[in-house]
């Protein structure tokens, strides 16, 4: 005992030392020296990137698993049996319906019941639990992680990473990692149309614009252009792909701060000229009875009824949505023709404005008295982020699931089906076989990200790649503390709502574009301006504090 | 009992056992819990099994609502973690908006109240004259089906049925009139809302009063019909005063919880356009959770709104008692 | 003319031979009524039938109406092929019989001890229930302590919990106390105790009251799905409502669509919508009629005058 708080003192003392060397070098992140001894039950010694991580004895990690309705989890699936194989671990799963997965992850936490891994969070729900000390600052663990590293290196994540920072400069969760950006939504246009109209796919929204107007023409009695995704908030797809290339975006993709690069602070998104003027475009589709007014507020099965009955011609929606609802709605038309056309150009340029992020895991506090610890670390590293395991999660067993050529082009096997590659086959990759379930399988480079995508979606891939990312997609972090978190989430609440209804007024002609000033000075009303001092505050603490 | 005072009951006076001693109504007040104890143990002991359930399932949980006056951090203490005192009611008291939903979910559920409490009493009634037995089953069996429809069910089918080419609209444009976007206007919330409201909970609501009638006393009507009354006056004379009691407690208890207005509905068919009638304080305090998890600030909400409820209910209760003498207590 | 008199005449009335005119009247507008009511609560479940039963694309372009379109079980195959839905259909059944049972026993022993005025404390034991139908304690709370009760995974997380509901504590109460005192005091009188009387004589005679109650708790029950949601972590322990919910919500809760899309086929269709509506409802649906014979006068004069 007095051995070991000796060693401790010694320990402390000496990571002490570290941690102010430390600070003036940000984005090291972990804490050299910190005494794991306890936790190494299991772990490899000489974990590297590259390396098969495999437990030295057997062990097993609780786990919230998200049960996706359309591939149930299963005992018998191969990936628990392979996964046991390959690394010696078992996952005790607590199974979560996906339908009110956010809420029951709450709950446990808050309870102090949470498993040890918590997969399937997306930024930024983690915030909620930082204060309390239920999630582990993953930051300072990161030593045990090569690959996370690895990655994060390779492909230039730093700054990404750093938006994930918390006002104590760690951050609290394993994001999922994306070498190139993926950007999955855009417009869908039935093509038949366009070739009878003898018009070109539109390259910008001023393009989106003549086209309608074209369509209009030929179809006066019909509204070209219907939208979904509105519930809860009106058309979140459009608001952010429509913003995003204003450098505005709104919807899902929506933030009340925004970075401006060239002015070096953030500014109120919705108070912003880029905003007023694609709510200006909006605005004019839908007085020139170009954009279906419904838009905003129907459920996507009305939409897609639309788009279904020829009533509408334009619609938006991701490659999935492509294929699973608008192709499948037309089929019984021979004539109906589909495209997800690239994402138009607005004033903001040719950007892509997704996230090389996306969701990733949260560890539980009361992993790290587990003694398993550091081969917990490495397991999720290896899992999650190494080549070798991302490839496993979402393809499988090489010869029994897939194949792969010498180009590194991957084959699922005829047997198996999956996304519906080989339709006839008996067998199912997720349903059956346990792989390429959203909880373990994302992420990665785009070789394994697309491997599934069809030609045409890899046509689109390839030039959106190409786009370079949208500025503001990665700013500089500005977190709160926790007792101004408390107070901007109140204030938030209120802003988005007075956002999202007078945005929507102004668009539907209910409200005229003339009052946008009196709308400026509404939202001052509602205290914007406060929140974005909060903000700024924020910004220029973390960067003293941090760098 | 709720003999009507009209008519002379029969029943009631002849049924009064000579054995009866007199003495017992004027030592009521004075009885020690002694003899209590003593008289009534059988009856204490069938209420300890659920004298158990209250406490441990309602009351001690309730210790958490502690947190409206702590700071709560989600994975720490579920009883907070200091006092802050009244900060969370005052965060509420000033929030502008606070009082806007307050006001949407009086007025909403006072409407829901207004329209939904008398319309199964209303149908009951007209059921009870149905003579054929199976008709009459299959009319009420069929009236509650909407009740075991989801409400994401319901929502989708308003939706649809209101939507600009809806079943609605296509009504108007055919009487001449001009197709409305009904979900986007605020003024139309209510009565959408109410609507809804009545016809899914019309068919489901006759039931308890159906079992209601049963219990009148057949010879009663008649009685009634001796004495020479048509069945309106049968109904008004006999028929309610005998279903007055299970009214009485419904409408108490309605009025009770009548803020307790239906939060998923609301959710699934409002939008920003409509915020202005539609939000109410668990639609309101719901998207503050999602963006802050501040469960602190949705307990002191909680607490408010169960003040109200238990007030209300004291005063209809004692208003109940005052004019037709049935109460809760 | 001949019923007029029958008013002004009342001995010389026969039974109801001849109604009268305004009685006519008043059947036929009852008649439109009912039949309006009939429409208005059948036809949105007969189209969720139609639905269940035709071919998507119809569905999307909106042409079902009261019959099927592109006639086709597929739906109804895709959920009852997956033995898990038998599984948690099962558990619906179980789950909803002892909770039900539970309910029943604790709330109709209150109840009756409620309805005696005379009872000293009776106010007090009313206001513990009625104050707890205002104030709870939150999520949290109530997960921590049906966790720490070891309560977890089984069906008594289920049953417990929500045992008694107070709104059909105190209906029955206000039944009971209705109920004529004279039955209760002969039966005193000739040596029954209180439980004898709640047994032999009140319950017997409450059958309407009780079988209301059966109803009311088992279709909330059966409708159930957020206990089993908050306190079940397998599978395998699911009520079919929580597995059906997951089929329909699918992951749509959050706003992010995204990342969620690659991995989802999304094969949750229309049809399989109203299919689970179907199912789910039916055999609630036919536990009512049999209910319904239990709705009978329960109070037998003969007792009473004899």
């Amino acid at each position: 005992m007095f051995l070991q708080s000796r060693r401790r003192a010694v320990a402390v003392a000496a990571s002490a030392l570290a941690l102010t060397l430390g600070l003036t070098a940000c984005g090291d992140d972990s804490e050299p020296g910190e005494e794991l001894s306890a936790n190494r039950t299991g772990a490899m010694e000489n974990y590297k990137v590259g390396d098969q991580f495999k437990a030295t004895e057997p062990v097993s990690f609780s786990t919230l698993l998200l049960n996706n309705a359309n591939y149930p989890a299963k005992a018998d699936w191969l990936f628990w049996e392979e996964l046991k194989k390959r690394t010696n671990v078992t996952l005790d799963q607590v199974a979560v319906p996906g339908s009110d997965y956010e809420q029951k992850r709450s709950v446990l936490i808050s309870a102090g019941d949470a498993p040890l891994i918590i997969p399937k969070t997306y930024h930024p729900s983690e915030n909620a639990f930082v204060s309390s000390g239920a999630i582990l600052p993953v930051s300072d663990y990161i030593d045990l992680m090569p690959n996370f590293k690895d990655k994060i290196a390779k492909w230039n994540l730093g700054p990404e990473i750093d938006t994930l920072r918390q006002s104590d400069g760690k951050y609290y969760l394993l994001p999922g990692l994306h070498e190139k950006a993926w950007q999955d939504y855009s417009l869908v246009i039935r093509t038949d149309i366009l070739q009878e109209l003898g018009l070109q796919e539109p390259k910008t929204w001023d393009d989106v614009y003549t086209m309608l107007k074209a369509m209009k023409t030929k179809y006066p009695a019909l509204y070209p252009m219907t939208d979904r995704y509105s519930q809860p908030r009106p058309t979140g797809n459009l608001y952010n792909i429509l913003g995003s290339s204003y450098g505005a975006p709104g919807g899902w993709g929506f933030n009340h701060a925004t970075w401006d690069a060239s002015a070096g602070k953030y500014f109120y998104t919705a108070a912003s000229d880029k905003w007023k003027e694609w709510v200006t475009f909006l605005n004019k589709l839908v007085a020139e009875k170009l954009l279906d007014p419904e838009s905003f507020t129907q459920t996507d099965d009305q939409a897609r009824s639309k788009i279904a009955t020829d009533k509408s011609f334009v619609i938006t929606g991701n490659a999935q949505a492509l294929v699973n609802d608008y192709r499948a709605d037309l089929a019984k038309n021979p004539k109906a023709q589909l495209k997800k056309v690239v994402l138009p150009i607005g004033p903001a340029g040719e950007v892509n404005p997704a996230s090389r992020l996306e969701n990733g895991v949260m560890i539980s506090t009361k992993a790290k008295d587990n003694k398993n610890f550091v081969a917990m670390m490495q397991f999720v590293d290896w899992l999650f982020y190494s080549d070798a395991g991302q490839e496993f999660a979402k393809m499988g067993v090489e010869g029994t699931t897939y194949t792969k050529d010498a180009s590194g082009k991957y084959q699922i096997v005829d047997s198996i089906n999956v996304v519906g590659l080989h339709p006839k086959a008996t067998k199912h990759l997720q349903k059956d076989y346990g792989f390429y379930n959203g909880v373990f399988a994302y992420g990665g480079k785009p070789e394994l990200v697309q491997a599934f995508f069809s030609p045409e979606e890899q046509e689109y891939q390839k030039v959106l790649n190409a786009r370079p990312q949208a500025p503001w997609v990665v700013p500089p972090p500005a977190p709160f503390t926790d007792e101004e978190r408390e107070q901007a989430t109140l204030w938030e609440t209120g802003l988005r709502d007075f956002v999202e209804q007078q945005t929507l007024r102004f668009i539907l002609g209910q409200r005229p574009l003339t009052e946008w000033d009196k709308y400026l000075t509404e939202l001052k009303g509602k205290n914007m301006d406060q929140y974005m001092e909060l903000q700024q505050k924020a910004y220029e603490r973390y960067k003293k504090e941090h760098g | 009992m709720s003999t009507p005072k009209t008519l002379d009951p029969p029943p009631a006076s002849l049924a009064e056992p000579p054995l009866r001693p007199p003495v017992r109504k004027v030592r009521k007040r004075h009885r020690s819990w002694r003899q209590a104890i003593r008289k009534d143990w059988q009856l204490y002991s069938l209420a300890l099994l659920p004298l158990l359930f209250f406490l441990v399932f309602r009351y001690l949980p309730m210790m958490g609502n502690v947190i409206a006056f702590r700071r709560f951090r989600p994975g720490g203490s579920i009883f907070g973690e200091t006092w802050v005192g009244l900060r969370y009611v005052k965060l509420f008291i000033n929030d502008p908006t606070f009082w806007d939903v307050f006001t949407n979910t009086l007025i909403l559920g006072g409407l829901t109240l207004l329209v939904c409490f008398p319309l199964p009493i209303v149908l009951a009634l007209l059921l009870n004259e149905v003579r054929t037995r199976y008709l009459k089953r299959f009319v009420q069996s069929v009236s509650y089906l909407p009740h075991f429809l989801s409400i994401v069910i319901v929502a989708g089918m308003l939706m649809q049925i209101l939507s600009v080419d809806g079943v609605v609209n296509q009504i108007t444009n055919a009487l001449g009139g001009e197709p409305t976007a009904f979900l986007q206007k605020p003024e139309w919330f209510r009565t959408i809302y109410v609507s809804s409201e009545a016809w899914q909970t019309v068919g489901w609501g006759t039931i308890l009063y159906l079992a209601a009638l049963t219990t009148i006393d057949q010879d009663l009507y008649e009685a009634a019909r001796i004495d020479g009354a048509n069945r309106w006056r049968q109904t008004w004379h006999v028929t309610l005063p005998g279903i007055r009691p299970t009214m009485m407690t419904l409408l108490i208890l309605n009025i009770g919880t009548f803020m307790a207005v239906g939060f998923e509905k609301i959710l699934l068919i409002y939008n920003p356009l409509t915020y202005e009638t539609a939000d109410v304080i668990s639609t309101y305090v719901y998207r503050i959770g999602i963006v802050s998890g501040n469960l602190s600030y949705a307990a002191a909400i909680g607490l408010f709104e169960a003040i109200i409820g238990l007030t209300l209910v004291l005063s209809a209760n004692y208003i109940s008692r005052r004019t037709v003498g049935t109460s809760l207590w | 003319m001949v019923a007029l008199d029958a008013i002004r005449r009342p001995n010389r009335r026969k039974r109801g031979i001849r109604p009268s005119r305004g009685r006519r009247a008043f059947v036929v507008v009852n008649a439109l009524i009912l039949t309006g009511v009939v429409v208005v609560t059948l036809y949105p479940f007969l189209n969720i039938v139609a639905r269940s039963m035709s071919d998507q694309s119809y569905i999307i372009a909106g042409e079902v109406n009261l019959l099927p379109k592109g006639f086709n079980l597929s739906a109804y195959d895709h959920v009852m092929s997956d033995a898990m839905f038998w599984r948690n259909y099962r558990n619906t059944v179980f789950y909803t019989a002892v909770a039900t049972a539970v309910s029943l026993v604790l709330t109709t022993t209150y109840a009756y001890v409620l309805s005696k005025k005379h009872l000293k404390g009776r106010t007090f034991l009313i206001t513990i229930a009625v104050f707890t139908m205002f104030f709870n304690g939150g999520l949290i709370p109530n997960y921590i302590l049906v966790t720490s009760l070891g309560l977890k995974n089984s069906v008594w997380a289920i049953a417990l919990p929500n045992a008694i509901s107070v709104f059909n504590l105190l209906v029955m109460k206000a039944f009971f106390e209705s109920l004529p005192t004279d039955l209760e005091e002969a039966a005193a009188v000739d040596g029954l105790n209180t439980y004898g009387i709640l047994f032999r004589i009140v319950l017997p005679l409450s059958k309407a009251i009780v079988a209301t109650m059966v109803l009311f708790y088992a279709v909330s029950f059966w409708n159930s799905w957020f206990s089993a949601f908050l306190y079940m972590d397998k599978q395998e322990l699911f009520p079919v409502t929580v597995y059906l919910r997951n089929l329909i919500a699918g992951s749509t809760g959050a706003e992010m669509a995204g990342a969620i899309a690659e991995t989802d086929e999304a094969q949750v269709d229309a049809t399989i919508k109203s299919v689970t509506i179907v199912l789910t409802t039916l055999p609630i649906l036919t536990v009512y009629p049999f209910i319904q014979r239990y709705f009978v006068s329960g109070i037998m004069l003969g007792a009473v005058k004899g």
